[in-house]
């Protein structure tokens, strides 16, 4: 035992050490948001800045439309995530445990679509979108958003059903499960380490988006985050002390999402279920 | 499980009561006229338009107006997009040289056709943008220019020559320290854009142009010029070794620097960070007896070709007012820039403003920025070799020369102009041809499928909707870009593109620059994925045990995720700066190893884009790992050590094995994004410095095909990379085998 605490000992100086160089660059944005007048860099490598101020933050929640990008966010990457984690955990279920034709042409289907240079899509999703009357409109953005996080939310549930064995299913179904009852009783359940990470990562493809939205939403009321925190910049004159500021709020949610979720990340709900 | 189910419900009634939200919310209608206004303007002058803006709208209560900001490029780009949609906002608003393209496109209207003579009379010459006998443009700020900014308290009298120049430069630079590094410098300026190049060109006699349009890099002024520069850092020492726009900046702000050459929207931000500052027109060059003389553009409004006839009465009243004395006077107070409505030359303050007499002065001595399209061609030939000359890459002489190639090459390429009566003809012959083979030699399996169909309907019905939403989005667009990287579509061919066939297919593969920057994409993408996965499992392994601090550890290691990528990666780049970045200070004071020049040299500066590259990345593959890692039950572990198994052996044959279904489309996916990344690269080697030598496949194609506008040739090149990647993935996933299940 003297050993493992030992190697425990270890392994926490590692992580001390590699968190530290994690953060590092956050901190450099926790520095320049309260730098004073506007300055990206600095000569001095000191964290706390001369003449420090929390300025941006005041000026953040009360000069600028922040609560309202935060509203528009939080609502579009709420619908995001549900309807990725929804379709993804069906449809992923139906690839790993089916088989039918065009199963594997399906996979690669999602596959393929992730390859395409998205900058090059602009042009014809807004045509699109202008066609069908989706421009500055939730409804517009939040399919674009869901349909490019599906493909890895759709890959990735199936590949977490994948290590879950059949017997379990089988059993479910000789205790007079329908095949529906088997998969949301017993198998999504045992899937929500997966759950969590498609939400998570659902969350922050509409969380974070920036070209997209730009070009689709037009109505000032309608921004969300990362046009709006966009707008603190501009050529050559940015206010960074805002954006910094901003940017690390913007964060703040993230954390909060993956605290909450971690939870359901270390299921150890497997423990026992398994007796091959 | 109760506990689940009770959770499921929720979530599918969560949906249908968003869905209900949606439907719910359509917008009232109303007989407002709505205008809305995209513009590029600063934060202080959306404050000033919003001003007025308000009071235009109390005066003329049917009508409302929006005003929406959008970066530069942004605003130009989306723009077009927009106008080529049919669509997009009623007014423009920017620098004099978007007029170009959008007048070649046709996307805005002829102004000398809405407003009267004895309106347009009113305004200063050069606020008027005339191209080909009509108006597009009405400026009201002159300017955007570069002038010499001092600091007073330890600038007495600005340099009027360059000989003066240099002077006070030596007597300000001061190493204070004595490490053989000054920490006041006498000037600083980004020298990395062409832009801010310009004044020193025509200094020394040149510009850019000749009477006919044709680029002239190729001369003495040039080379001049850029000796000039290198004499500055090199002979003199009066500017420091790197200086991008950030660093110069902030050297002034500080009060680290005597003078910065800056922009007329620089200004007051030196007075708000606490600088006495003044304002003086760049030097004379005692060998030409010429200023240096910076480039000059006016900003304004163009109305897009779009609009509604019925709207102009209501477009027009909105300009003639924001145009007006009063609101220009009211700008020129707040902002210090400088009007056009002549009638506001005779105020006091304007005549009487220090700065915006010298600012004045400036404008005076700069010659106007060409509004022709040709001028982007200019700037992209220009800047990789301006950065090699200043890198000590190459002799000026060679890289004026190669900017004049580079020049007339992409002009070339701008203006190319193909067509082929036949290729429509034949494309969609063979296009169809294609489809009804492809169905025919696949008629068994669809055959198969529709049978399929009704007896696995369970499975198929749990696929459905996500590919429903998926097509939806997809297909067209995908189709669509097939078809265009077909067509001629380009600057001059906006709305009348025609299929051309393989024409930039053979373009994209004869160019030689193309196998480079393939092969930078390949160790790019590989060195990327594999830091990304070894880090993240590697991490997600140690997290899964038991230590103390857990939660903590693994909160704070998402962190790159979490913030905004744009911030993080300035932030790197930063760091990466020779002289104040943290690495080199880490380098060399506390590992004693010389400093590193991140981002001069090229192979340095790619691995500087790979390492911030590496910390955004990943936080991503640990939280798939940590999530892969519950799938193994413990049971495995116990059992294997029963059997004596040490813990190599129970990485390699349980660990690995049983997370590889999860990990294999996440490292797949990995590798598509990192090849598609453009974001990282851009950002910290601000678009592919030094010398363009840092791309990748998608920043190369984005940089040379859209500042050009040539749609059809970005199109065939991003189907290229999507073939490459396509060929990449499918032998990745048949080598892993990741479509099947390992049960």
């Amino acid at each position: 035992m003297k050993e493992s605490k030992l190697i425990n000992w270890i392994i926490f100086v590692f992580l001390i050490f590699f968190t530290l160089a994690t953060i590092y660059p956050v901190i450099n944005v926790f520095t320049v948001s309260l730098r004073p007048g506007d300055k990206l860099l600095s000569t001095s490598l000191e964290i706390i800045p001369e003449n420090a101020t929390f300025e941006s933050y005041v000026k953040l929640f009360t000069e600028t439309d922040f609560l309202k990008w935060l509203f528009n966010s939080t609502f579009i990457s709420f619908v995001v995530t549900l309807t990725g984690v929804s379709l993804a955990s069906t449809a992923g279920y139906s690839l790993s445990r089916f088989k039918f034709i065009g199963k594997k042409s399906a996979m690669l289907g999602l596959m393929v679509t992730q390859m395409f240079p998205a900058t090059m899509l602009l042009l014809p999703m807004y045509i699109m979108l202008m066609k069908l009357g989706l421009l500055n409109s939730y409804l517009g953005i939040v399919i674009v958003y869901s349909s490019t996080a599906l493909p890895f939310c759709v890959w990735q549930m199936k590949g977490y059903y994948d290590t879950i064995p059949f017997s379990l299913e089988e059993a479910a179904r000789i205790d007079g499960c329908t095949r529906w009852q088997a998969f949301y009783k017993i198998i999504l359940p045992l899937a929500s380490p997966a759950l969590v990470i498609t939400a998570l990562f659902s969350f922050m493809s509409a969380w974070s988006e920036y070209i997209v939205a730009a070009q689709i939403l037009q109505d000032r009321n309608l921004y969300t985050l990362p046009i709006g925190l966009k707008s603190f910049q501009s050529n050559l004159t940015t206010e960074w002390g805002l954006y910094a500021a901003a940017s690390l709020i913007v964060s703040i949610p993230v954390v909060i999402l993956f605290i909450v979720l971690s939870r359901y990340l270390v299921s150890g709900l497997t423990l026992g279920s398994v007796k091959e | 499980m109760k506990y689940i189910k009770s959770k499921f419900n929720l979530l599918i009634l969560t949906i249908l009561f968003i869905s209900f939200i949606f439907l719910s919310c359509s917008k009232k209608p109303n007989n407002q006229i709505q205008i809305t206004i995209w513009h590029q303007m600063r934060v202080d002058e959306r404050e000033v338009l919003q001003r007025q803006l308000d009071r235009f709208m109390k005066l003329h209560p049917e009508i409302s107006v929006n005003q929406i900001y959008k970066e530069t490029e942004e605003l130009r780009s989306g723009f077009i997009i927009a106008a080529i949609g049919g669509q997009g906002p009623e007014i423009v608003y920017g620098p004099q040289d978007q007029v170009g393209p959008f007048e070649i496109m046709n996307i805005i209207l002829p102004l000398d056709t809405i407003f009267s003579n004895k309106f347009l009379n009113q305004f200063n010459e050069k606020g008027l943008i005339w191209s080909n006998n009509h108006l597009w443009m009405i400026a009201d700020k002159l300017g955007n220019h570069l002038a010499l900014v001092y600091n007073k308290k330890l600038v007495k009298n600005p340099p009027k020559t360059d000989k003066e120049l240099i002077e006070i430069g030596k007597q300000i630079t001061k190493d204070f320290n004595n490490d053989g590094k000054p920490e006041q410098y006498g000037l600083v300026w980004n020298y990395t854009e062409p832009f801010f190049f310009i004044p020193f060109l025509t200094g020394f006699g040149g510009w850019v142009f000749d009477e006919k349009n044709n680029p002239t890099l190729n001369s003495e002024a040039m080379i001049k010029g850029l000796k000039f520069i290198a004499d500055l850092r090199d002979k003199y020492k009066i500017i420091p070794g790197e200086a991008d726009y950030d660093i110069a900046d902030v050297l002034f702000k500080e009060g680290k620097a005597g003078m910065i050459i800056n922009g007329d929207w620089s200004w007051a931000s030196y007075g708000k960070a606490g600088i006495d500052y003044g304002i003086a027109p760049l030097p004379l060059i005692e060998e030409t007896g010429l200023y240096a003389a910076p480039m000059i553009s006016g900003k304004g409004y163009s109305i897009n070709a779009n609009v509604n006839p019925e709207k102009l009465p209501a477009i027009k009243l909105l300009l003639e007012f924001l145009l007006a004395p009063e609101q220009q006077l009211e700008t020129a107070k707040e902002l210090n820039t400088f009007p056009t409505h002549k009638s506001v030359y005779n105020d006091p303050f304007i005549k009487e403003n220090e700065i915006l007499i010298n600012s004045q002065r400036q404008i005076e001595l700069g010659k106007p920025m060409p509004i022709i399209s040709e001028m982007r061609a200019v700037w992209d030939a220009m800047r990789p070799y301006y950065q090699a000359v200043l890198g000590g890459a190459m002799k000026p002489e060679i890289a004026a020369q190669k900017m004049q190639e580079e020049a007339v090459k992409k002009i070339q390429e701008m203006n190319e102009d193909v067509s082929s009566t036949y290729a429509e003809l034949i494309f969609i012959l063979t296009f169809t041809i294609g489809l009804i083979v492809v169905l025919f030699l696949s008629r068994k399996t669809i055959l198969a499928f529709i049978k399929d169909l009704s007896r696995n309907s369970f499975a198929y019905y749990l696929v459905l909707p996500a590919f429903i939403v998926m097509i939806l989005v997809i297909i067209y667009p995908f189709v669509y870009n097939i078809v265009l990287s077909f067509s001629n579509m380009n600057l001059r061919h906006i709305n009348d593109w025609s299929i051309i066939g393989f024409n930039q297919y053979i373009k994209v593969f004869s160019e030689p620059i193309f196998y480079t920057v393939f092969l930078k994409t390949i160790i790019w993408t590989v060195v990327n994925v594999f830091f990304h996965v070894t880090i993240g499992v590697a991490l997600a392994i140690l997290l899964n045990r038991k230590i103390p601090g857990k939660t903590i550890f693994r909160t704070l290691l998402i962190l790159p995720w979490a913030i905004p990528q744009y911030i993080v990666a300035l932030t790197w780049r930063g760091m990466f700066n020779y002289e104040y970045g943290a690495i080199n200070i880490i380098l060399t004071k506390y590992l004693s190893l010389p400093p590193v020049e991140w981002l001069k040299s090229p192979l340095e500066a790619f691995i500087a884009v790979i390492i911030t590259n590496v910390w955004l990345g990943f936080p991503f593959m640990m939280v798939i790992a940590l999530g892969a890692l519950q799938s193994i039950p413990n049971e495995l572990y116990e059992a294997a050590e029963i059997e004596g198994a040490n813990w190599f052996q129970k990485l390699r044959k349980i660990t690995i094995p049983l997370i590889k279904p999860v990990m294999i489309p996440a490292i797949t996916l990995g590798i598509i994004w990192t090849f598609n990344n453009l974001n990282v690269v851009w950002l910290v080697s601000n678009a592919g410095e030094p010398s363009d030598q840092t791309h990748i496949l998608v920043s190369y194609v984005y940089k040379a095909a859209f500042n050009l506008y040539r749609y059809g040739y970005a199109a065939a090149f991003s189907m290229i990379i999507f073939l490459i990647l396509l060929v990449m993935s499918l032998t990745f996933l048949k080598r892993t085998r990741a479509t099947e299940s390992v049960y």
